[in-house]
């Protein structure tokens, strides 16, 4: 049984609440094995220095709570901060944004040009459905996806990928590798299983779900949701 | 087979029939006559509660007073009685039910609570049924004909389950145009008891059915949809024709995949993850059918044309590319070996474009032979334009007596379309025809009844072999999963 995700879901339930934090929901990712860009949760300026500087610059910073869920429409994301002077700036004006965060996370700077989005819903009929997109900001223009029920077995999360319409993009593209499709397929049935230990959880997104210069993915941002009529244990 | 629910349904020896009577304009008397007119074999007991003979054959007043058990009950009843006439079914010991009666849940909550009183009868005597609200079922091999069209065309071998009952009845005349039929097709109704699943499940197993079509505009039980049909496909294609909710029906979410999640997308995954081949029209739905019961399957996408026309091989290559198949070129072998066939206006690129056949037979036989004998060709689509005056033009020169002009030309025709027909069994690999002309035409007729598909359009003539590429793919793909 996933201890952390299990306590995550059971407090925020017992809270009341129907979202995750970032920084919870990459806590419950982490522990089924999807790589998540390293962050901290800073409370205090301090603890964002310490944190930038053992991360190294450039950081990314965010209003972490699990109110906030348009983060970047919120101005609640700042990216590529590079000094001392402009992470203490920015640790106040992110302080200050409503409603007020739990912390600000300082993560690191996740390269890569390829952005996809993976997440799940429940279907009335198939229960569990998990999709692979295109991310990034034209992820609903493009609106290019594959889904499947949960559970289903590697060749299917294979197949999701030659699915789409742009399945070039897994492909060597523009001086990087092709995308680690084994290591893909592997994420994609974490989150088939999150989503069927966890039949609380009524949603999740990875978006965007970076690929960086070795072609393995990244959660750089996830949102997960909880049906507030069920209950906390796990399955 | 015969442990599915659905065996007795679709196999009856002897039916009780509800609702027919000596008034010629009544749904019931219309599906009795349709029955009858199939010529099915088994015992028919129409039951009416005043009438001594119903069309012609004995009836009785009550199911009680029947002679046996019967296989089968059809009911085609008012609403209201439809309930208490399948208790009285019951209890005489009746196991099996086709309930075509409409006005249960697609009416409303007052329709819905009818119909739970008619599953909680059902499920109390062990009674399994197909219906409410729904046109029956044709079982052409089992000359069954339930539903109140007649069922004038030969048996075939497109299995169906329609959440439509007109795609079942209504389409007996289209198919039967192209010499296709159904071995088994049911229509589902309102799903109170028997369902998609269960009729894949018949499907499955039935020694008739070569494909299995799908007309669905919800699945109920999804996850054992997903498992049946992915333990049907390695054996039997599946195609489907889906028409869901609107992606503006989709449920609001707070995520980016709640808001991607339109049935129509979630559907698409569904269908490959299923194994099943979706179509994008009723008529995708048979013309893929009709490729996928006839053909070998091909060892890959590549396809050569052949033609005699510029503009129909161009338009077949350009759904070829749309389609996702290859034109590969000929290796030098094939090329030479085609070549004293080849007139100097012609082209062996591909398309294949001989601008002109010298003889019938080089164009029907001999062509095709060399392509499917080529290692780069992987399936054959032709262009038939059909020869029957040509034939017969020919014949009527070289001095054939009028009053057998008629009888040589058709046997000319029968020999050269035997001879093509039987292309695609001896090499494996799938010859598929398209032409503008049709049934009409008797050449056509021929090739259609030999089991050779040639579709109305190249456009549809390359997606159905797209079809049948993709079927290799799944299959593949399943298999693959299985192994694991």
């Amino acid at each position: 049984m996933p201890t952390t995700a299990s306590k995550i879901i059971q407090d925020t339930l017992a809270n009341r609440r129907h979202t995750l934090s970032e920084f919870e929901s990459k806590q419950v990712l982490a522990e089924f094995g999807i790589p998540v860009a390293t962050e901290v949760l800073a409370k205090t300026a301090r603890e964002a220095r310490e944190a930038a500087d053992q991360i190294v610059y450039p950081v990314a910073m965010k209003a972490c709570s699990p109110q906030l869920l348009h983060k970047t429409e919120s101005g609640g994301v700042v990216l590529n901060i590079t000094t001392q002077t402009d992470l203490q700036q920015t640790f106040e004006s992110l302080k200050a944004i409503a409603p007020p965060p739990d912390g600000i996370l300082v993560q690191a700077m996740v390269p890569g040009r390829r952005e996809l989005v993976v997440g799940f819903n429940r279907d009335a009929q198939f229960g569990p459905c998990v999709m692979l997109g295109l991310g990034g900001i034209f992820t609903e223009v493009l609106a290019d996806t594959a889904f499947r029920a949960a559970p289903f077995d590697r060749v299917e999360a294979l197949d999701m990928m030659a699915e789409l319409r742009s399945a070039r993009i897994f492909d060597a593209f523009r001086g990087e590798p092709p995308v680690d499709r084994e290591h893909l397929a592997e994420t994609l049935l974490a989150v088939a299983d999150i989503a069927v230990r966890f039949p609380q959880v009524s949603e999740l997104d990875i978006n965007p779900l970076l690929v960086n210069p070795e072609g393995r993915c990244v959660a750089v941002d996830a949102l997960i949701v909880l049906d507030t009529g069920l209950k906390a244990e796990g399955v | 087979m015969e442990n599915s629910p659905l065996y007795k349904i679709a196999n009856p020896e002897s039916i009780a029939f509800f609702g027919a009577s000596n008034n010629p304009s009544a749904m019931g008397t219309s599906i009795l006559n349709s029955i009858r007119a199939l010529g099915f074999t088994g015992r028919l007991y129409p039951v009416h509660p005043k009438e001594a003979q119903v069309q012609g054959l004995e009836a009785f007043g009550a199911v009680a007073d029947l002679p046996q058990v019967p296989d089968l009950a059809v009911l085609v009843l008012p609403t209201a009685i439809v309930a208490e006439t399948l208790d009285a079914c019951g209890q005489k010991g009746i196991r099996h039910a086709i309930v075509v009666s409409g006005g249960f849940t697609e009416i409303g909550a007052a329709g819905a609570q009818l119909q739970q009183a008619l599953e909680n009868v059902a499920q109390k005597h062990g009674i399994r049924f197909l219906g409410p609200n729904c046109t029956g079922i044709v079982n052409s091999h089992h000359r069954l004909n339930s539903t109140f069209l007649p069922y004038d065309i030969r048996p075939g071998f497109i299995g169906m389950a329609s959440q439509s009952g007109s795609f079942i009845t209504q389409m007996f005349d289209y198919l039967g145009r192209y010499g296709l039929g159904y071995s088994t097709g049911f229509s589902v109704g309102n799903e109170a008891d028997i369902d998609l699943v269960d009729c894949l499940q018949y499907l499955a197993r039935c020694p008739h059915t070569r494909v299995i079509a799908l007309y669905i505009e919800s699945i109920r039980r999804g996850r054992e949809f997903i498992e049946t049909a992915r333990a049907i496909v390695p054996h039997k294609p599946i195609v489907a024709y889906y028409v869901g909710g609107s992606e503006e029906g989709r449920r609001a979410g707070f995520s980016h995949t709640g808001a991607l999640a339109g049935p129509d997308r979630l559907y698409t995954g569904i269908f490959r993850q299923s194994g099943v081949i979706r179509a994008d029209s009723i008529t995708e739905l048979f013309d893929f059918c009709w490729v996928l019961g006839t053909c070998p399957i091909p060892a890959g996408k590549e396809v050569i044309i052949q033609t005699h026309s510029g503009g129909p091989g161009a338009v077949a290559a350009d759904a070829c590319g749309r389609s996702g198949l290859k034109l590969p070129a000929l290796d030098a072998d094939t090329l030479a070996r085609l070549a004293p066939f080849v007139p100097h206006t012609g082209s062996c690129h591909n398309p294949i474009d001989l601008t002109f056949t010298r003889n019938p037979l080089d164009y029907y036989l001999k062509i095709p032979e060399i392509l499917l004998e080529s290692p780069s060709c992987r399936s054959v689509l032709t262009y038939f334009l059909v020869p029957s005056k040509t034939v017969r033009q020919s014949l009527e020169l070289m001095g054939v007596a009028a009053d057998q002009l008629e009888s040589e030309t058709e046997q000319v025709l029968a020999t050269i379309a035997e001879a093509i027909a039987a292309l695609p069994a001896k090499h494996g690999k799938p010859l598929v025809g398209f032409s503008f002309r049709n049934h009409e035409d008797p050449f056509a007729r021929m090739l259609y009844a030999l089991g050779l598909p040639v579709l109305p359009d190249p456009g549809r003539a390359a997606r159905a072999l797209a079809a049948l590429v993709a079927y290799r793919r799944l299959k593949m793909k399943i298999e693959k999963s299985g192994s694991n």
